[in-house]
């Protein structure tokens, strides 16, 4: 037997309390922000996807910048053509995911029959550019977090995907909002 | 790789995990109600969701490294370190559960929000562990079905905890908190 439950739990506690710590952080901005959402119910949902999305294309680019400093064919340099190849690329596929999906639920709230008060240019605007903030945000701390976990010698494919998906939560809450105020709705 | 290639690899993978998250906000959206008169529940919904997939993603590629070293297969699953590993999971969601219960009611204290305490541990508590042991049987499942087909569970567990995580998540809480908003 290798596993034990104790070394389980000794291993995982630290890093799932900071992790609590700042997805509360987030949770707290929903709740000074609630009158608002409970105004648009379409941006409370919105949220859960918000975050699923840009928490998988920061785990995907950090897997793929991993995989390519294990093998060496990306350097730990800003300069390395095929880490800005793998970091555009990661941009192109965000925005896109965010512009299909964004469409898509609003449609599903229209025929839905949820309360809208918003239309379709301004949510769509208000999800995109949420998108694009989150996206360059968490593209530049999957690039850093897989450089200095591989210069420190630990394996980015154990750090990159927890510290991503964190960030990512609290911060696209937050653009979120940042964008409901310069759209105005 | 041509982006081409990456985008028709990934694109399809990242929509399905998309419909998920739409089904776990359009839970979100039921709550509306729940949230008004809840003072605090808001606050633990990012948490709970992270903690889940943060749990089960760490459990399904620690058994996809099991995998690996030859600990656990098809034939011999049911032993000593597959036990251990869920004793571990569960005893991370229970615990991690209530002090995301005990950091949001006292954060809120600073944002001029009074939450029932008790109400709002109860919650996350019941809906963290009964997540927690839905997740951990799924997490076992895909895996046996993963071993028996003979793919690599690496490709497979994330992206199908990820989907299933959130929806399942949602779900009990949103239960958790219409049972014992209902007795408070």
């Amino acid at each position: 037997m290798i596993y034990s439950w104790k070394k389980i739990v000794r291993n995982g506690l630290p890093l799932l309390t900071i992790c609590i710590l700042i997805e509360v952080f987030g949770g707290q901005i929903l709740q000074i922000n609630q009158d608002k959402l409970l105004l648009f119910p379409i941006l409370l949902i919105s949220v859960p996807v918000i975050n699923s999305v840009g928490g998988n294309i920061g785990s995907i680019l950090g897997a793929r910048l991993a995989s390519g400093l294990h093998l060496g064919e990306i350097e730990l340099t800003i300069n390395d053509k095929n880490m800005q190849k793998n970091f555009f690329i990661s941009l192109i596929i965000g925005l896109l995911t965010y512009l299909i999906l964004s469409i898509i639920i609003y449609y599903i709230s229209y025929f839905g029959n949820i309360k809208m008060n918003v239309n379709i240019l301004s949510f769509v605007s208000i999800i995109l550019g949420t998108g694009i903030l989150l996206m360059v945000m968490i593209s530049i701390i999957s690039v850093l977090t897989a450089f200095l976990s591989f210069k420190k010698g630990l394996d980015p494919d154990d750090t990159v995907a927890p510290i991503v998906t964190t960030i990512g939560d609290t911060f696209g809450i937050l653009f979120l909002f940042l964008l409901i105020g310069v759209v105005g709705i | 790789m041509r982006i081409k290639e990456i985008l028709k690899q990934s694109l399809p993978l990242l929509i399905t995990c998309g419909f998920g998250a739409i089904i776990a906000g359009n839970t979100l959206g039921a709550m509306v109600g729940l949230f008004k008169d809840i003072p605090g529940l808001i606050v633990v919904i990012p948490a709970v969701i992270a903690l889940r997939g943060n749990i089960s993603t760490a459990l399904g590629s620690r058994l996809g490294s099991a995998y690996h070293l030859g600990i656990i297969n098809a034939e011999n699953m049911w032993n000593d370190d597959i036990k251990q590993n869920i004793i571990g999971s569960l005893f991370l969601s229970f615990s991690m559960s209530f002090i995301i219960g005990v950091i949001a009611y006292v954060t809120s204290l600073f944002f001029n929000v009074q939450p029932n305490p008790l109400l709002l541990i109860l919650i996350v508590v019941v809906a963290g562990g009964i997540s927690g042991l839905i997740l951990t049987s799924l997490t076992i499942i895909i895996i046996y079905l993963v071993f028996k087909k003979g793919f690599d569970p690496d490709n497979i567990t994330g992206p199908a905890l990820a989907t299933f995580g959130d929806i399942i998540t949602m779900i009990c809480i949103f239960q958790s908190a219409l049972f014992f908003g209902g007795i408070f």
